[in-house]
C-alpha cells in the first residue's frame, strides 16, 4: 500500500461525514457573541437571546421555597417563568433567561449555590460592581453560551473561578416583542457586588 | 446591504467548508458530536468576526484552529470528562466515541485513534483539509520539518496498522 491508497483510504474513511448544524443556526449564533462585544467591553463572553413571553411563575421547589442563601437546602432546578437555574451533578449551573424580571431572586438563588455573582436587568450595574479582566481561555473555563433544546443556556462552573473573582450577569432589552440579551463579566467579588 | 452581502459569503463558506472542518476536527478529536459542536462553536465566532476571517489566507483553517482551542479549553473545564478518547480504549471499540459507524470507517478510526494526538493532528489538516505543509505547520504552531516529520511516522504507523487488516480481508 503506497502513501496515495493509504491517503485515500484515510480520507474515504471519514467521506460520510456531513455537519448537521443549519447556517441560519451558526448565524444566529454569532450575532450573539457579535452583539454581545458591543455592549459588554471589558468582559469575555457572550449573549443569549431569548424570544416569547410567558406568562405566570412555575415553581419546581416545594411550596414556600424561597432562595436561603444555604446551598444544601436548594433543589437542583429554581425555575420561574422569567428564567430556570439548574444546578447539575458536575457541580456547573445552568441559567436560562427568558424575560427581564425577578433579577434579586436570581442573584440570591446563584448566591446559595456557591457563586459570587450580582445580576442586574437594567443594562448597568452601576458602580458597585468593578470589572476584572480575565484571559479568554479562563473565562472560557468559567463560563459558556450552549444551546439546548432550541433554548440558550448559560453554563457556569463556580469551581474554576478564581480567588477573589465574580460574576456580573447583565440583561438589556434587546426589542420590543421581548427578546433579552444577555452579557457576563468577570469581576473583583467584594461585598457590595457579589455578596 | 453591505451586511447581507457579507451573510450570504458567510453562508457559502460555511456550506463548502463545513462538512471538511468537521471530518478534520472528528479525526483529530475522535469524537463526532464533540467534534460537531466544536465546529459550530467555531463557525460562529467565525461570523461574529468574518471582515477579519473572510480575509485570512486560509479561513479553513482558522476555523480547525478555533475548534481545536475551543476543545483544549473544553477539556480543561471537564476534566472529569475527557472529550479525546484513550487510543488504546479507542482500538478496542470500533466507530464509538460519537462517530457512527454508517459514517466512518470503524478500522481507520481506531487505527488513527492510536496515533498520538499530534500525528492525529497533522494527518486530519494534511489529508482531510488538504493543507499543504507550511500552512498545516502554521496552524499548529510548530516548524514545517516537524509536520513532515509527524506525517512521515503517522503514515507509516497507519500502513503496520492497517496493512494486517487489508491482508486479513482479502483472504477467502
Amino acid at each position: 500500500m503506497n502513501d496515495n491508497e493509504l491517503s485515500t483510504m484515510v480520507r474515504e474513511s471519514v467521506a460520510g461525514i456531513r455537519s448537521s448544524t443549519p447556517v441560519d443556526q451558526i448565524i444566529s449564533r454569532g450575532h450573539t457573541v457579535r452583539v454581545w462585544r458591543r455592549r459588554v467591553p471589558a468582559a469575555a463572553g457572550a449573549l443569549v437571546v431569548a424570544g416569547g413571553a410567558a406568562l405566570g411563575v412555575t415553581a419546581l421547589a416545594p411550596p414556600g421555597h424561597t432562595p436561603s442563601g444555604k446551598a444544601a437546602s436548594r433543589p437542583a432546578v429554581v425555575q420561574l417563568a422569567a428564567w430556570t437555574v439548574a444546578k447539575q451533578a458536575n457541580g456547573d449551573i445552568g441559567i436560562t433567561i427568558r424575560q427581564l424580571q425577578h433579577p434579586a431572586q436570581l442573584q440570591a438563588t446563584l448566591r446559595a449555590d456557591g457563586l459570587p455573582a450580582h445580576v442586574s436587568f437594567t443594562g448597568n450595574s452601576g458602580t458597585v460592581c468593578q470589572p476584572r479582566r480575565v484571559s479568554g481561555d479562563i473565562a472560557l473555563d468559567i463560563y459558556r453560551f450552549l444551546e439546548r433544546n432550541g433554548s440558550d443556556v448559560i453554563t457556569i462552573d463556580p469551581s474554576v473561578l478564581p480567588s477573589g473573582v465574580g460574576l456580573n450577569i447583565m440583561g438589556f432589552p434587546s426589542g420590543s416583542s421581548g427578546p433579552v440579551a444577555i452579557g457576563i463579566q468577570t469581576v473583583y467579588a467584594s461585598r457590595q457586588c457579589t455578596g | 446591504m453591505v451586511v447581507r452581502t457579507q451573510q450570504q459569503d458567510f453562508a457559502e463558506f460555511y456550506r463548502s467548508a463545513a462538512d471538511e472542518c468537521l471530518r478534520t476536527v472528528v479525526v483529530s478529536i475522535g469524537d463526532q458530536d464533540t467534534a460537531q459542536e466544536l465546529v459550530d462553536e467555531a463557525f460562529a465566532r467565525a461570523w461574529s468576526s468574518w471582515r477579519t476571517v473572510s480575509r485570512h489566507p486560509a479561513p479553513k483553517a482558522w476555523v480547525v484552529r478555533t475548534a481545536l482551542n475551543a476543545g483544549i479549553s473544553r477539556w480543561r473545564r471537564q476534566r472529569r470528562e475527557v472529550s479525546v478518547p484513550d487510543p488504546a480504549r479507542a482500538a478496542d471499540l470500533p466507530a464509538t466515541g460519537g462517530a457512527s459507524a454508517s459514517q466512518v470507517d470503524p478500522q481507520i478510526m481506531a487505527a488513527l485513534m492510536r496515533l498520538p494526538a499530534r500525528q492525529r493532528e497533522v494527518v486530519a489538516l494534511r489529508l482531510i483539509l488538504d493543507l499543504d505543509t507550511t500552512r498545516t505547520a502554521e496552524v499548529l504552531g510548530i516548524a514545517p520539518g516537524t509536520v513532515m516529520a509527524h506525517m512521515g511516522r503517522a503514515m507509516a504507523a497507519l500502513r503496520l496498522d492497517l496493512q494486517p487488516e487489508l491482508q486479513q480481508e482479502n483472504r477467502p
